[in-house]
């Protein structure tokens, strides 16, 4: 097999050390405040995502048992993907660990209703009240989860 | 290794032309939001790799910033593609990939994809400015050939697992042990420096 090593020029390198420019904490301020005004239309899409899965694989969802890994997969995403600012209240984790468990029920091709079920609850607890929950009780909560992901 | 950013680096993106890409909207936007406030003044934003090739025909960019969990074709897919039938001018750039969550499955995909870095969803600015500042800084060589085409997958060098020889003569072992003397006093340090002048 052959193998070429080489070192393509680094474009962004050049020009990252360009005079002029901001300071990182200035770029990070800046970004900050970006993202602040997605606010309240990420938590809206957060929301719509976690009742969309309520729906689907809530434990009263009356087609639950014939919908797919990939689909609760992909729909837990979407939660991920804006829970930076639900990132106090846990939303974020609970969301990843769900995740995983899904992850996993697809690599053995069997759903654990019971682990969707506590993931589930957690998410819509963690959404109404994590922030506020004292830091043991909601750390506490998380890593209950991670160990019913893995189990 | 590239030094670490720090708060009263000055950093530099207006002359940047970026690509994001994220198949959801609402994290396209966050993502868009970030980059903008880094300074970056030529965004363009891709919903979908089918758009990101397109855009990628007839721009150059400096930095892509792309989801891995995408219906169709992934972003492991897109970085292989640019990668290897990309065009000749994006064919190198720095790839960055955000993912919520790396599937057991697709480990061996990620380390794979050829990308430069990997970030974890949800993406928070600090973060994401040290990889770019991380990326825009590193010394790695690019490795092509029949199996994988990107960045050379071994930087840290930091020698072989504990416990076992390695598989290059040069590697370093993992365990070092206990300190065998104790340390030198720094007028000792200090003479390893000193020019000496040596007969040839």
């Amino acid at each position: 097999m052959t193998v070429r090593k080489f070192r393509p020029p680094n474009r962004l390198a050049a020009m990252i050390k360009d005079r002029g420019g901001i300071l990182a904490k200035d770029a990070i301020a800046a970004a900050e405040a970006n993202v602040e005004t997605l606010r309240d239309s990420s938590l809206a899409a957060l929301d719509e995502a976690l009742e969309g899965i309520e729906a689907r694989f809530g434990a009263t969802a009356p087609g639950r048992a014939g919908e797919d890994f990939e689909t609760l997969y992909t729909m837990t995403l979407k939660i991920i993907d804006v829970a930076g600012f639900a990132a106090d209240a846990g939303v974020d984790e609970a969301a990843v660990s769900l995740c995983a468990l899904v992850d996993g029920c697809a690599d053995a091709g069997v759903w654990r209703w019971d682990a969707v079920d506590v993931h589930l609850s957690a998410l819509r607890l963690l959404r109404n009240v994590g922030a506020s929950l004292p830091a043991d009780q909601r750390r506490g909560m998380l890593d209950g989860l991670h160990k019913v992901a893995q189990r | 290794m590239p030094e670490p950013l720090n708060s009263s680096t000055r950093i530099n993106l207006e002359r940047a032309t970026v690509l994001v890409l994220d198949d959801n909207g609402p994290s396209l936007d966050i993502l868009s939001g970030v980059v903008s406030g880094f300074g970056v003044r030529t965004l363009h934003r891709a919903e979908s790799v089918k758009d990101a090739q397109a855009l990628i025909k007839i721009h150059t960019f400096d930095l892509i910033i792309s989801d891995v969990q995408m219906p169709e074709v992934d972003g492991y897919e897109f970085i292989q593609w640019l990668r290897r039938e990309g065009p000749e001018t994006n064919r190198y750039v720095p790839v960055i990939l955000v993912t919520g969550h790396t599937r057991t499955a697709q480990v061996f995909k990620n380390r794979d994809a050829g990308s430069n870095f990997t970030v974890a969803k949800p993406i928070t600015p600090k973060v994401l400015l040290e990889r770019i500042f991380w990326v825009a800084r590193e010394e790695r060589a690019f490795i092509e050939c029949d199996t994988y085409v990107g960045p050379d997958r071994r930087f840290k060098h930091e020698g072989p697992p504990v416990g076992t020889d390695g598989r290059r003569k040069d590697d370093l072992q993992g365990d070092v042990g206990d300190a065998q003397e104790p340390n030198m006093s720094q007028d000792e340090i200090n003479s390893l420096m000193k020019i000496a002048k040596v007969q040839i």
